[in-house]
C-alpha cells in the first residue's frame, strides 16, 4: 500500500481529526486573506491620499533681514519681492505641480453702466457696499480659500495666466446683480483717486461652502469678511489696477507638490537655486494637514499588518501544537510503519500529504468565505465593503505560504519522533 | 542453510551495563527457534537487532552471510523480516486486509480466510477483533510480505492457552510448509516445546536447551515453589 493510499485513508477515516485541523485552517485562511484584503485597501486609500491632499511649501520675504522704513500710512519692510522670474525658477523644479500667490486689495466693482454692485448684507453706504476683498491671483484654483474647502468653484474656469482681464466672483453677488459667466464688470482700486478703471470679464462664479462656525477656515461671525464678498482677479489686471502704487510685489508665494512625501526633498531643491538670495526669502512646509492623515493611516496600517502577523502567529503555534499532539499520539503507527520497513522520510511524507489534503479542501473554501467574510471584517478598520476585495493573487500568496507553514510545522512535529530509533519509539509506546 | 547470523554481538543501552556480552548463533530457513529467559535479560533487545530496529553496540549480524548494517537497516525491514508484537500493533484505521496489504502486494483476503477469519471479519474496524483474531492479521501481513524471517515478541502473551496453541500452530506451520525462519520470545515452556530449537539468554549470554532441559527447569521450578508454600 503506498503512502498516498494511507494519507487518504487516514484523512477520511480520522474525521474528527481532519475536521478540527480542515476548521482551524478554514478560519485562519479566512482571516488572512480577509486582512490583506484590507491591508490592501488601506494601501489603496492612502495612495489616494497622497494623490489628492496637497502639500505645498510656501516661499516668504523674510522681513527679519529686510530693514524696515515708514512714511505717514505706517513702517513697512523694505526687503525684496518675490518677483516672477524667481518664481519661476522654483517652480520648474521637478516634483512642484503649480503654484499660486496674490496680491490683496480693496476693489470697488460696478456694472458696465457704472452702478456700483452690492456686498451680500448692504449697510446703505454705497461706497462701502462697493467694496469687494480682491485677490490678485497667479493660479486662483491653489490660492488658500479654494484649498481649504471653504469655497468651491460652481460655474466657469478660474484665474491662472492664461486669463488676462478676469475676475471671478461668488454666486450670490452674480445672481444679486443678475450678472452671469461672460459678462463684464467694472473694477477700481480707489474710485476718488486717478486709479486706473478696468473692464473685467465674469470667467467662473464661486459657491461659499464653510459655514461662519467654521473654525478651521477662521471663519466666523466676527469676521470683517465675508467670503461671499470676495473675488479672484487676473494677475496682470490687478498689476494695471495698482500701477500706481510703488510697493506692490507678491509677499509669498505657495508651492505644490505632486506627492507630498518628496515635499522634504523638493525643499532642498529650492534651497539650492542661487539665483535666489535665501537671506531674504523663509520657506515653510504646509504639509500638516498631510501628515495627519497619513499618521493616522499608517498607525491603522500598522494595526492591521499587526493583526495579520498575530493571527498567523498564533495559529501557527497553535497547528503546531495540535500536529505535535497528533503525532506523539501517532507514535505507535510510526512505530509500525518503521517496523514495516517504511522509511522514515515516507511516514513523515505520509504525515505532510494528510495535512496538504486538508490544506486542499480548506484553502479554496476560505477563498469563498474571505469574499463574504472581507467587506464586513473591513468596516471594522472603517473601510467601506466593496473597496475590500479579496483577490486571486491574494490567494495564490496564501496557498502558497500556507502550504509551506504547514510542510515546516509537520516536519517540526515530527522531529522529536523521527529522532528516535525505530526500536526506542516501539519499546515507548508498550 | 543459514539465514540469519549472529556473531559476537554485545550491546548496552547508552554506556549502561552490558545486556548482551556476545552472542553468536545461526538461523537456518524452515525452522521455528523459541528464545527463553526471564524478564528483563534482554530478549526484545536481541530481537530488535535481528530486525534491524536497532543496531549492535558491536559485532555484527549477517542476512544470508551480509551485514544487515551495511546493506541498510531500513532496507533489512522492508525486505527481510516481519515483526508480530504481543500488543498486535495493527494500524487501527485500516481494516484487517488493508493491514495485510500495508506490505504486500498478494490478495489479502485468502491468506486471512486461511487463518480463519471470515470474509467480514476481514473488512471490519481492526479495535472490533477480538485480540486472537487481532493477532492473526498481524501474522497474516508477516506471512503476506516477502519477508523469510518472522519475528515475534512474545505474540501469545495476551492470548487464553486454547488461542496461544492455535496461534503457535499457524507459526510453526509458516516455518515448516512455508520455509519460514521463525523467531519466537516467550515467557511460555508450551510454546518454547513446540520449537525446533530453544534458545536461553541468560545473563547476556544464549545458550541452546533440549527439550528434557526445559522439563527440568520446569520441575526445578515447580519443587522450588511447593518448598516455599510449605
Ligand atoms: N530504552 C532503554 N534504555 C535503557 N535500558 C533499557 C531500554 N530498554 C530496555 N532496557 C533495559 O535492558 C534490559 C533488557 O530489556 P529487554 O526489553 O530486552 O528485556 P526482555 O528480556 O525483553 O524482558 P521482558 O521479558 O520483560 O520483555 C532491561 O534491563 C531493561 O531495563
Ligand atoms: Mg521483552
Amino acid at each position: 500500500m503506498n503512502l498516498g493510499t494511507r494519507a487518504v485513508l487516514y484523512t477520511v477515516r480520522k474525521w474528527k481529526k481532519t475536521l478540527l485541523v480542515f476548521c482551524l485552517l478554514l478560519a485562519i485562511t479566512t482571516l488572512v486573506l480577509s486582512g490583506l484584503a484590507i491591508a490592501d485597501a488601506q494601501e489603496k486609500q492612502a495612495e489616494e491620499v497622497r494623490g489628492t491632499t496637497g502639500a505645498s511649501f510656501t516661499v516668504s520675504r523674510n522681513t527679519a533681514t529686510g530693514g524696515w522704513s515708514s512714511d505717514g500710512g505706517g513702517s513697512y519692510s523694505t526687503q525684496e519681492y518675490l518677483t516672477t522670474d524667481r518664481m519661476e525658477s522654483i517652480a520648474a523644479i521637478n516634483g512642484i505641480e503649480g503654484y499660486n500667490a496674490s496680491i490683496r486689495t480693496i476693489l470697488c466693482l460696478s456694472d458696465r453702466q457704472g452702478q456700483w454692485l452690492e456686498q451680500m448684507e448692504p449697510t446703505g453706504h454705497a461706497i462701502v457696499d462697493c467694496q469687494f476683498y480682491s485677490y490678485g491671483c497667479i493660479n486662483s484654483k491653489y490660492h488658500s480659500l479654494f484649498l481649504s474647502g471653504a469655497m468651491v468653484m460652481c460655474e466657469g474656469k478660474t484665474i491662472d495666466s492664461s486669463v488676462k482681464n478676469g475676475i471671478v466672483i461668488s454666486k450670490d453677488i452674480a445672481d444679486k446683480h443678475d450678472l452671469k459667466v461672460g459678462d463684464t464688470i467694472q473694477a477700481v482700486n480707489n474710485p476718488l483717486s486717478d486709479d486706473k478703471t478696468m473692464n473685467l470679464e465674469i470667467v467662473g462664479l464661486f459657491e461659499v461652502v464653510a459655514d461662519k462656525t467654521d473654525e478651521r477656515n477662521n471663519y466666523n461671525e466676527s469676521s470683517y469678511y465675508e467670503y461671499t464678498n470676495n473675488a479672484f482677479v487676473s494677475e496682470a489686471a490687478m498689476k494695471k489696477l495698482l500701477e500706481n502704487y510703488a510697493d506692490v510685489g507678491y509677499a509669498s508665494a505657495d508651492f505644490f507638490v505632486t506627492d507630498p512625501e518628496r515635499l522634504e526633498s523638493i525643499i532642498h531643491e529650492v534651497q539650492k537655486i542661487h539665483t535666489i538670495d535665501w537671506n531674504n526669502f523663509l520657506i515653510t512646509a504646509n504639509d500638516e494637514v498631510y501628515q495627519n492623515i497619513s499618521n493616522a493611516l499608517s498607525d491603522t496600517g500598522t494595526l492591521i499588518t499587526t493583526l495579520i502577523a498575530v493571527i498567523t502567529a498564533v495559529s501557527m503555534v497553535l497547528i503546531i501544537l495540535i500536529l505535535s499532539m497528533s503525532v506523539r499520539g501517532r507514535k505507535r503507527e510510526t512505530g509500525i510503519l518503521l517496523a514495516a520497513g517504511i522509511s522514515k522520510p515516507t511516514v513523515v511524507l505520509q504525515y505532510v500529504l494528510e495535512t496538504l489534503l486538508i490544506a486542499a479542501a480548506a484553502f479554496p473554501l476560505a477563498y469563498l468565505s474571505s469574499r463574504q467574510a472581507a467587506g464586513i471584517l473591513g468596516t471594522l478598520f472603517g473601510k467601506t465593503a466593496e473597496n475590500v476585495v479579496v483577490t486571486s493573487q491574494h490567494f495564490t500568496l496564501t496557498a502558497t505560504v500556507g502550504s509551506v507553514l504547514l510542510i515546516a510545522s509537520v516536519l517540526v512535529s515530527c522531529i522529536p519522533v523521527m529522532r528516535l530509533k525505530p526500536k526506542t519509539i516501539l519499546s515507548q509506546m508498550e | 542453510m543459514n539465514i540469519m547470523e549472529i556473531q559476537n554481538v554485545q550491546y548496552a543501552y547508552d554506556g549502561k551495563k552490558k545486556v548482551l556480552k556476545g552472542i553468536n548463533t545461526q538461523m537456518e530457513q524452515g525452522k521455528m527457534y523459541a528464545i527463553l529467559g526471564p524478564s528483563g535479560c534482554g530478549k526484545t533487545t536481541l530481537l530488535s537487532l535481528l530486525g534491524g530496529l536497532d543496531s549492535p553496540t558491536s559485532g555484527q549480524i549477517l542476512y544470508q552471510g551480509e551485514d544487515i548494517a551495511k546493506t541498510g537497516l531500513a532496507d533489512h525491514r522492508r525486505s527481510h523480516v516481519a515483526f508480530i508484537f504481543q500488543s498486535y500493533n495493527l494500524i487501527d484505521y485500516l481494516t484487517p486486509m488493508e493491514n495485510v496489504a500495508l506490505t504486500s502486494k498478494l490478495p489479502p483476503l485468502p491468506i486471512l480466510e486461511q487463518l480463519g477469519l471470515t470474509a467480514e471479519e476481514a473488512k471490519r474496524n481492526v479495535l472490533k477483533l477480538s485480540g486472537g483474531q487481532q493477532q492473526r492479521v498481524a501474522i497474516a501481513r508477516a506471512l503476506a510480505s516477502d519477508a523469510q524471517v518472522i519475528l515475534a515478541d512474545e505474540p501469545t502473551g495476551n492470548l487464553d492457552e486454547d488461542t496461544a496453541a492455535e496461534i503457535t500452530a499457524i507459526l510453526k506451520e509458516s516455518a515448516h510448509k512455508s520455509g519460514k525462519c521463525v523467531v519466537i520470545v516467550t515467557h511460555s515452556n508450551e510454546l518454547a516445546k513446540e520449537a525446533d530449537v530453544i534458545l536461553q539468554l541468560r545473563r547476556g549470554e544464549l545458550q541452546t536447551l533440549s527439550v528434557s532441559d526445559l522439563e527440568e527447569t520446569a520441575s526445578q521450578k515447580r519443587r522450588a515453589s511447593q518448598k516455599n508454600q510449605r
